[in-house]
């Protein structure tokens, strides 16, 4: 199939690994997943020292189910993007060890406080289930696949964050305010999560076009905005005065992007930039750590099998 | 030799096993499959595999997601209503999935 093919062919779950697909498409349905994947594993990681810091057992055994999940969903992206023979599960974890695997804005940053987790929880995660949402008519069908199981899990992420969020807000007036100052420390990243706008993602066209992505960054930030400000405002979080947002008449919303900081939003992207770095490095002594038993599963598989080569192409 | 058979309704669809059938090599348990799970149901694909490549863990072997209360591991235990239509979504599929899952114990006990 050529581009042009794929471009008139696109749909949901239209294409599987039987097909014979351009480069062009396996690259950007890699670079997608890769991304995805990567920042399933860097929040997973970002909530994992909140199984010790949660104040209650219950909280820390959510806080465990959701880092299990979280997981998870990563090592399933990395088979759904395994699955486009572009790279290896093994590539694509060592980039994220060695610094070149990109993931979300928001993983760059730990948290440090307990009244910061349902930034991540809730809203981080309300706006990752919206897009998530629409990735299930994506046209790489393991990708759409990895989407059924990632929609049904996610609800209880976002639930669970929403929980936290309206016991801190009803808590004393010092949790209350905690919890504002976390809000707005974290509101313009979570803003930036849906990236800039159309006219400034490089990406978006080609993806687009090919049915990999569903919908435009612009709308998916609306959607977002729409269902989660009201939330914010009934739990009694007042919205940072920066980044202006304004209402349209037709339900949508315009973001003054120049109140946002973009160029700490590249830099970090980048992954050269602290405190990401730290949260890079942080997962890569995980991964370190458990060499040994990544090596004694392939010197067991070799016995069996004569090879434990990584099937990209399959 | 005994080749279970994976049948896809239509394209995008999950390939769910439908049976199995008697063939000698892969290319006729191919036809096989085709002739006998593919000519009145809906198919757009059909898998086949050697029976004896095909491992199991069943519910005599372990029990699924645990013995200990996970409520807190469902979203319907946050009584909180949905904050967008996909968290309401993925709710009611729990709900749906808590359901058969208790059915599945108590007609199981």
């Amino acid at each position: 199939m050529n581009v042009d093919e794929v471009k008139d062919r696109a749909g949901p779950r239209e294409f599987s690994p039987k097909d014979d697909l351009p480069e062009e498409y396996r690259k950007a349905a890699t670079r997608m997943l890769e991304f995805h994947a990567n920042s399933e594993i860097m929040g997973a990681f970002l909530e994992r020292p909140f199984i010790r810091k949660a104040p209650s057992i219950e909280r820390k055994m959510a806080f465990s189910a959701k880092v299990q999940d979280e997981i998870g969903h990563g090592q399933m992206l990395y088979r759904a993007a395994e699955s486009l023979g572009v790279k290896t599960r093994e590539e694509m974890l060592d980039d994220l060890a060695n610094g070149d695997g990109k993931f979300l804005n928001c993983f760059h940053y730990p948290m440090e406080s307990y009244v910061e987790t349902p930034m991540i929880a809730f809203f981080v995660d309300g706006a990752a289930m919206r897009r998530q949402a629409t990735l299930k008519s994506t046209s790489w069908e393991p990708y759409a696949h990895a989407m059924d199981k990632v929609c049904f899990e996610e609800g209880f992420h976002v639930k669970h964050g929403e929980a936290i969020l309206y016991e801190l807000m009803t808590g004393s007036k010092k949790e209350q305010e905690m919890t504002q100052e976390a809000f707005d420390e974290w509101w313009p990243r979570i803003i930036q999560f849906f990236g800039p706008t159309n006219e400034k993602s490089t990406h978006h066209g080609f993806a687009s076009e090919v049915g990999l992505k569903q919908m435009s960054n612009d709308d998916l930030r609306t959607a977002f905005l729409n269902a989660y400000i009201p939330k914010a405002e009934k739990y009694g979080l007042e919205i940072p005065e920066e980044p202006r947002i304004s209402k349209n008449d037709d339900g949508t919303y315009e973001v003054v992007e120049e109140d946002l900081d973009w160029d700490e939003f590249f830099t970090i992207a980048k992954n050269d930039y602290e405190p990401g770095v730290g949260q890079i490095n942080g997962r890569k002594a995980a991964q370190d750590a458990v060499e040994w038993v990544r090596e004694s599963l392939d010197s067991h598989e070799n016995r069996l099998y004569g090879s434990s080569q990584p099937q990209a192409a399959d | 030799m005994i080749w279970e058979v994976f049948r896809q309704e239509k394209s995008g669809d999950y390939h769910k096993h439908c049976g199995n059938v008697h063939a000698p090599d892969r290319e006729m348990a191919l036809l096989f499959a085709e002739v006998q799970h593919g000519r009145r149901k809906p198919t757009n694909s059909l898998w086949v595999t050697p029976q004896k490549e095909i491992g199991e863990v069943d519910t005599e072997d372990t029990a699924f997601g645990g013995t200990t209360d996970k409520s807190y591991r469902w979203a319907m235990t946050y009584n909180f209503e949905a904050a967008a239509s996909e968290v309401e979504e993925s709710e009611s599929e729990q709900a749906s999935a808590e359901r058969e899952r208790k059915a599945q114990i108590e007609g199981g006990s």
